[in-house]
């Protein structure tokens, strides 16, 4: 292996990236646009939510409970339902998500609209909420009390579990995308059969290409976690280098794959098309979206042989634990990411003949 | 005379198309080897095989005395240079950084890539070497390209139509070039559609289907069948193949 070589390379595709502007912008911003959009559409909690409360209670309960719902960001209150079977007419006429019943007894009665889990389960949240507290202003308590959480906050929002996720896919996939065309074009115009008639050595090539997209790559991650971090104020409890350093080789190990596939790919397209298969896979087994420990038993082995799952978690491990390196699950996304790039990248080598 | 390139037997194609079928060779040290053939007849074939680019399939092939590609073999390597047909130059490079990159591929210094530059743009007439190879002509790019194969100054040229749209006073000064550097120990092997050019050539090797039908100095192809040019030489060689099948 020659480091002249490997430097020659690396240099031209990087004076190619640089110049085709319109390219390089474009793998810049992207993933900053899908990193903004993602979390400005996923994870928040829903506000602006219609209920009725029909106060029939003869405690003060009912109405300390109103004035918590009132108060809600969540929810927008309606008194003006006098009746269980007008709000339930109400509920079915879609004018309402919900109606709270609080009865002669003072016990508390829910009819709900469960057509939106999320939006259920945000009123069933406000509900719970204002009962813990009107029950604590009259000195009492719920006979369970959760007690200062030993990892994350007291009330945590969903984005909290996705950011890391949605970081780990935007690295990921934006990663795969950059060099699955890498050299496509190469392969069939005759310019690589120049390259190897110099004697160059396909991990010559690939080390090179992956110099190139490295300084991209950089730039990516570096957008991406500044966007999650003071862009979302998503919480970081952990080592910032070490979150950086994480998904630089999420990066690698996606890059060295993409490479594989640039090696097999008969046009751009196909490589596109290559990519589809590594890609849902990616989003939908990595518990990016959804816990791991939820998938069937038989798919959970698929999740763990890729990369993105064991990033996802380390992720989290990092900004919400404030886990380091010390903690295996920290270390052993660091092994199982750098073992996959250097899998990966020696697949290509193999792929990619010099001789045919 | 010693062998640069030698080819016995040589068989290869693609899939279940066979293109070299048994193809016999000889090309000199140090001199000047014109491919003759049609489209589709195997030249770049026969040149990839040469790069090491392709393996046989049956028989042998020998660039500088090494099976191309075997552990050790100086092809691929700095002791080869290649201008392929199709060009292959990164059309978002310049000039001048399109020669620096090849110049650093051939472990070249690079005080000697930048004279190596000087006098290649000199003597291949190309423009400023700012200007970037996608915006230049088909001719321009075609010097590019050759610009390339001679760099660094190879053992072995493997030139595949190097004279394709270029100007004649140009080609004349390609082909006195190529002799002086034959003169000096080179191999050339070039492929050209111009028939008569490769009269200039010290030895021709005509083509056809994958196998050569004849191969010698052009006078001595051309002269027991009485005919002035080798355009008709190869017409007769190929009808009397023709006959034969």
């Amino acid at each position: 292996m020659n480091f002249a070589r490997i430097r020659a390379i690396a240099a031209r595709k990087f004076a190619s990236l640089r110049r085709d502007k319109r390219t390089f912008g474009f793998i810049v911003i992207m993933p900053a646009i899908q990193i903004v959009l993602m979390g400005i559409a996923i994870g928040q909690v829903p506000t602006g939510l219609d209920i009725a409360i029909i106060n029939d209670g003869a405690t003060g309960m009912g109405a300390i409970i109103t004035d918590h719902l009132v108060d809600s960001e969540s929810l927008v209150v309606h008194a003006d339902y006098g009746s269980v079977a007008e709000a339930r007419d109400g509920i079915e006429a879609g004018e309402i998500w919900a109606a709270l019943h609080i009865t002669p007894d003072g016990t508390l009665e829910l009819h709900l609209d469960n057509s939106n889990q999320q939006v259920s389960a945000t009123i069933l949240v406000e509900v719970r909420n204002a009962m813990t507290a009107a029950l604590e202003e009259q000195g009492d308590a719920l006979p369970l009390a959760v007690a200062q959480p030993v990892y994350g906050e007291r009330d945590p929002a969903f984005i909290d579990f996705l950011a890391p996720g949605i970081m780990t896919m935007v690295c990921f996939m934006f990663s795969l995308i950059l060099t699955t065309m890498a050299f496509v074009g190469e392969r069939y115009d005759g310019t690589l059969d120049r390259v190897f008639a110099a004697g160059t050595l396909p991990v010559e090539v690939l080390l090179g290409h992956l110099a190139a997209f490295s300084t991209v790559l950089i730039g990516q991650v570096t957008v991406v976690i500044l966007i999650a971090v003071y862009g979302f104020d998503i919480p970081i409890n952990g080592s910032l280098p070490l979150l950086f350093l994480l998904a630089l080789l999420l990066g690698w190990s996606a890059m060295c794959f993409g490479l594989f596939v640039s090696t097999k790919a008969r046009s751009e397209f196909q490589a596109m098309q290559l990519n589809m298969p590594v890609m849902f896979p990616v989003m939908l087994l990595s518990g990016i979206l959804w816990p791991v420990q939820a998938l069937p038993g038989w798919v959970q082995p698929i999740s763990w042989a890729l990369p993105s799952t064991w990033t996802a978690e380390a992720f989290r491990s990092i900004m919400i634990r404030g886990w380091g390196l010390e903690h295996s699950e920290v270390a052993t996304a660091f092994a199982f990411d750098l073992l996959f790039a250097l899998l990966a990248l020696a697949v290509a080598a193999r792929s990619l003949k010099v001789r045919d | 005379m010693v062998a640069a390139v030698e080819c016995r037997a040589l068989e290869r194609g693609y899939g279940s198309l066979e293109v070299l079928r048994g193809l016999d060779m000889e090309v000199g040290a140090g001199s000047i080897y014109g491919l003759l053939g049609p489209s589709g007849c195997g030249k770049t074939t026969l040149l990839k095989v040469l790069l090491g680019r392709l393996v046989p399939w049956g028989g042998t092939a020998l660039a500088l005395g090494s099976a191309p590609g075997e552990p050790g073999a100086p092809v691929p390597g700095p002791a080869v240079g290649y201008a392929p047909q199709e060009l292959a130059l990164y059309e978002d490079l310049s000039i001048g950084e399109t020669l620096r990159f090849h110049g650093r591929l051939q472990l070249l210094e690079p005080a000697q890539v930048a004279q190596r530059e000087a006098w290649l743009l000199d003597f291949l007439d190309l423009p400023d070497p700012e200007r970037v190879v996608g915006k230049l002509s088909g001719g321009q790019k075609r010097r590019v390209s050759l610009a390339v194969a001679l760099l660094h100054e190879p053992q072995l040229l493997l030139l595949d139509e190097p004279t394709v749209g270029v100007d004649p006073e140009l080609r004349a000064r390609l082909w006195d070039h190529l002799r002086t550097i034959a003169d000096g120990g080179t191999t050339v092997i070039l492929t050209t559609h111009y028939i008569d050019e490769a009269a200039q050539a010290d030895a021709v090797g005509l083509m056809r289907n994958g196998r050569l039908l004849a191969e010698d100095a052009p006078q001595a192809l051309m002269e027991p069948h009485g005919h002035v040019s080798l355009e008709q030489t190869f017409l007769l060689l190929c009808r009397r193949e023709g006959a034969k099948t």
